[in-house]
């Protein structure tokens, strides 16, 4: 699996918001939709997801609601809350900012010094 | 919180925990059918997509736990699971769970048992209203008593009573023998009892020429009178006086002790002597009155009174007690405390194993908890794990504790119920107090249990898993296990030599009166009353009419009379010895005395050594006469014959009586049992002295109680037989405390063997299982038995050693301090210090023996691999 990129600890929870700010989903779906929206380079392995999502739901961020899947499946479907949202919005900018000042520090060339 | 509203706190919770699992549940399945469903669209089988979906999921119950634990629902339920968890290893580890359970309920149950009943007996007040401020004085006079009530202001109320015996009866009924008494007509309103039948004492009922009135206690009430509505107004006669019966008080109501009748204080002449002490004072303080400002106020009082009446009241001052001071005082509270030291000695070994079984067990345990640690769990949970097994287990254990100190507290109450015990004092289970000991044996318990477990549960996980069972360098949590072995030892031998040494000298004063047979021998106590029998002449010619009437009843052996039956006490007062060195009054020796009629030595089986026995003209005013024991002979005229030789008794006041001439020698007796510094003991013919009552001793294969009671009752209707013992009956009566404490103190120092050995055998084997494998190579390596069995050996024998060493330099100091109870102690005891030490030694050495045993016989083989 050399192709597929290890999550570092901690950016499960905002990849978890950022699938489910583009549509209610549920479990099985926050799982394409991740491997979806990174390429398929990113895979969450299926044990975490479901703590997380509890996690995410006790801190008020998600909201989950039993509904049904296109299939005709019942499944229990998450959508951000309120301040899910708040929450995603200021993940990504601490996220791009910290990415920014990564690839500044790692694209430092001698004579820039 | 109502015990109600945290039930359903906690149903609620486990409700929540329920419908939060039932919910994951069908999300997961949700999840695998939705993955399946990709799968077959992909052209994968249903069934087979199915599969590969649910493998993909991978095991469901670890996705239960962490989202519970991630939706905040998680104490509850991972507690479920953490005790469902405890149980198992509870389960699976019997043994060591059984001694830990047995030990705690032993340290709680005896604990609690013995505080409950020291609390009852020493500290708690009188239950009546206000009976925490009830105190007592005693030696007042009548007149001291007005006095007093006159001019104390730290008193609510001051009441007084004097004891007397009360010979009830009425035509028809047998006369009977009550405690009665003389109470100021003041008491029940003091204690704010009232009568529960008729009316209570009015002050007009202790004017001089009122109608005589008495009281009856439930008990009286119920036996002699069935408990009849219609005896209020019955005339009755009182030690043959009329009276008339106008109450009856509640049941259990015996104010001051065990008392059966009362009557108020009429005052007579005698009453009225200042010097006739025989009045003791009860009172209720006012609120914010201590005792010590109470008895400064009738110290200030005795002294007015003294300068007042200087040849009556002169020396005398009230003394201010507690109730349970005045009637639990001495040597009931000696031992009852010595019971409590002993019960400690318990304690802190109970306290000890514990801590050293779980001691030993968490480090055993190190490495499960640092794998654990290091699989991610978190170090608060590694920790409730240990606490939820130690709760756990101190729950069974402290459960046992409860149900043997109800045992305990109930097999005290009824073992005393026969005793003259005050009526206020009742061994009921005190739950503050198994509280109190529960949560101190349990908190040992976790103290050590958990300390071990803080430490292998920080972070530094290398060093403790590279450090795998391979390791034979040092036996972690060793040091600290072996102290308190060292101190379990120590503490169980001076428990042991106390109980010994305490056993050993009440043998042998129990034993003393070998030759006397005392299940043969009948004694009851008669008093006749002065009005009818006036004079030692009266006395004489009634007795000279009754013994030999008991001599010819069937079966009956021997009868005769004395002061006091062997073995239940004597008169002491000083000597002299004519033609001896003439001392002062206050180095005069001390003798003690008893009265024997013609016959008493051999209805008794003392052996007369040389002499003759009294004859009928003996203790005439003219032939004053005693015979004396061996030891009295051997002390006073050593080396000589005593026959002929004379002394003379001084009397409370000092006054030398008439010569006395000794006329025989007896084997020794011991009169005193409980008196630890026994006198020199000589006997008197019964009519050489005027005592009131006299015991009869009676000699009979089988008892003839029926028969001697008929006796005397036909020479007198209204004489009751009273105090109607078998001897060895009497005796026992006599020293019940101290066989109930033997047994209680033996008791205790073989719970205290048991557990020091199964602490000593819990960290032995303990140390021998962490070296398995180190012995395993060593007996590959061709070690012989021997060396394994003292390479395993060597480390308990030495805690025992220092064990017994320490112990011994505790128990000498802590056996003299014995000295003080009622029997011949010995403080240099050595056959009990030697069969101690011994019997230590070899249990300790057992102890050792069987899991160096073990290893000695292990197979290398397996013992290499054990991991």
């Amino acid at each position: 699996m050399g192709e597929h990129a290890q999550i570092l600890p901690g950016t499960l929870d905002l990849l978890i918001l950022k699938a489910v700010s583009l549509g209610p989903l549920h479990g099985y779906g926050v799982l394409l939709r991740i491997a979806q929206i990174s390429g398929s380079a990113l895979l969450i392995e299926q044990g975490a997801l479901y703590p997380a999502l509890f996690r995410l739901v006790r801190q008020g961020l998600l909201e989950a609601n039993w509904g049904t899947s296109e299939n005709n499946r019942r499944a229990k479907f998450y959508e951000l809350t309120t301040a899910g949202r708040k929450q995603l919005r200021s993940e990504i900018e601490d996220w791009n900012r910290l990415a920014n000042a990564i690839a500044v520090a790692l694209s430092a060339r001698p004579e820039e010094i | 919180m109502s015990v109600f509203h945290a039930l359903r706190a906690c149903a609620a919770r486990i409700f929540r925990h329920a419908a939060m699992t039932d919910d994951l549940n069908e999300e997961l399945n949700s999840h695998v059918a939705l993955r399946a469903d990709d799968l077959e669209h992909n052209g994968m089988p249903r069934a087979e997509a199915e599969r590969r979906a649910r493998i993909e999921l991978g095991a469901r119950g670890r996705y239960t736990e962490e989202c519970q634990y991630e939706s905040g629902g998680t104490s509850i339920a991972t507690a479920f699971h953490d005790l469902r968890f405890a149980v198992r290893m509870i389960r699976s580890h019997v043994w060591f769970s059984a001694a830990v359970v047995t030990t705690l309920a032993l340290g709680i149950g005896l604990n609690t048992m013995v505080f409950t009943i020291v609390n009852a007996a020493l500290l708690k007040p009188v239950p009546v209203p206000g009976g925490s401020r009830l105190v007592a004085t005693t030696g007042l006079s009548y007149p001291d008593l007005l006095d007093y009530r006159a001019q104390a202001r730290s008193f609510a109320a001051l009441e007084g009573a004097a004891d007397l015996e009360g010979v009830l009866g009425e035509p028809g009924t047998p006369p009977q023998a009550f405690h009665l008494e003389r109470v100021t007509t003041g008491v029940f309103s003091m204690l704010h009892t009232r009568p529960i039948l008729g009316r209570d004492f009015l002050p007009s009922d202790a004017f001089s020429g009122a109608a005589p009135v008495v009281m009856l206690g439930y008990d009286v009430w119920q036996t002699r009178y069935a408990g009849s509505r219609s005896i209020i107004g019955r005339q009755v006669r009182i030690n043959g006086k009329p009276a008339t019966i106008i109450g009856v008080m509640p049941k259990g109501f015996m104010f001051p002790t065990t008392v059966e009748l009362w009557m108020p204080v009429v005052p007579t002449a005698d009453d009225l002597k200042r010097d006739n002490r025989q009045f003791r004072g009860f009172g209720v303080l006012r609120s914010g009155v201590t005792i010590p400002a109470a008895h400064a106020e009738l110290a200030g009082i005795a002294q007015h009174l003294a300068a007042e009446y200087p040849a009556s009241d002169k020396d005398f001052s009230a003394v201010v007690m507690t109730f349970n001071q005045l009637y639990n005082g001495g040597i009931i509270k000696t031992v009852f405390l010595l019971m409590l030291a002993a019960v400690g000695f318990v304690l802190l070994i109970a306290c000890a194993n514990v801590a050293n079984m779980m001691l030993s067990r968490a480090v055993a345990r190190q490495r499960e908890m640092s794998i654990r640690a290091a699989l991610g769990a978190s170090r608060w949970r590694v920790i409730r794990q240990l606490l939820i097994e130690s709760i756990a287990l101190s729950v069974l254990g402290g459960g046992m504790g409860l149900g043997l100190a109800e045992l305990g507290v109930r097999w005290f109450d009824l073992a005393t119920s026969n005793v003259q015990r005050p009526y206020w004092v009742q061994f009921t289970m005190d739950y503050s107090v198994f509280g109190y000991f529960a949560a101190l044996c349990i908190f040992s318990g976790l103290l050590f249990g958990i300390a071990p477990a803080l430490r292998s549960s920080r972070p530094d996980l290398n060093q403790v898993l590279q450090e795998s069972s391979r390791s034979i360098a040092r036996p972690r949590g060793g040091n600290l296990a072996a102290i308190l072995v060292v101190f379990q030892f120590a503490l169980t031998l001076v428990l042991l030599t106390g109980a010994g040494v305490f056993v050993h000298s009440l043998i042998n004063t129990l034993d003393s009166n070998r030759s006397v047979p005392a299940h043969e021998l009948m004694v009851a106590t008669l008093q006749l009353p002065d009005r009818r029998y006036d004079g030692i002449a009266a006395h004489k010619r009634f007795y000279d009419q009754l013994l030999p009437r008991l001599r010819t009843l069937p079966g009956v052996t021997g009868a005769a009379l004395t002061s006091n039956p062997p073995g239940l006490g004597s008169a002491e007062n000083p000597i002299e010895i004519e033609h001896a060195h003439p001392t002062d009054a206050a180095h005069r020796p001390i003798g003690s005395y008893v009265t024997a009629s013609p016959g008493y030595f051999k209805t008794i089986h003392l052996p007369l050594l040389f002499g003759h026995d009294f004859n009928s003209t003996d203790g005439s005013p003219n032939h004053r006469a005693a015979i004396v024991t061996r030891a009295f002979a051997s002390r006073f005229w050593p080396g000589q014959p005593a026959i002929g030789k004379r002394f003379r008794i001084f009397d409370d006041h000092a006054k030398p009586g008439d010569w006395i001439t000794v006329i025989g020698v007896t084997a020794n007796l011991v009169q005193d049992l409980t008196e630890q510094d026994r006198k020199p003991l000589f006997f008197i013919p019964t009519q050489q002295v005027d005592w009131g009552g006299i015991s009869l001793v009676v000699e009979s294969t089988a008892n003839p109680t029926a028969e001697v009671r008929d006796a005397v009752a036909s020479l007198d209707q209204d004489l009751p037989l009273r105090d109607v013992y078998i001897l060895n009956q009497a005796v026992e009566h006599q020293t019940w405390y101290l066989r109930l404490f033997s047994r209680i103190f033996i008791g205790f120092a073989l719970i205290a063997l048991v557990m020091a050995a199964m602490g000593i055998y819990a960290v032995l084997a303990q140390a021998t299982t962490q070296r398995t494998q180190e012995i395993g190579v060593r007996i590959a390596l061709g070690a012989s038995l021997r060396s394994i069995m003292l390479l395993v050996m060597r480390r308990g024998l030495w805690q025992v050693g220092m064990g017994l060493a320490l112990g011994l330099a505790a128990a000498i100091p802590a056996v003299r301090l014995m000295t003080s109870l009622p029997i011949g102690v010995s403080p240099t005891d050595l056959t009990v210090f030697a069969a101690v030490v011994a019997l230590l030694a070899v249990v300790g050495l057992f102890a050792c023996w069987l899991p160096a045993r073990r290893a000695a016989g292990m197979d290398p083989v397996t013992a290499i691999r054990c991991e």
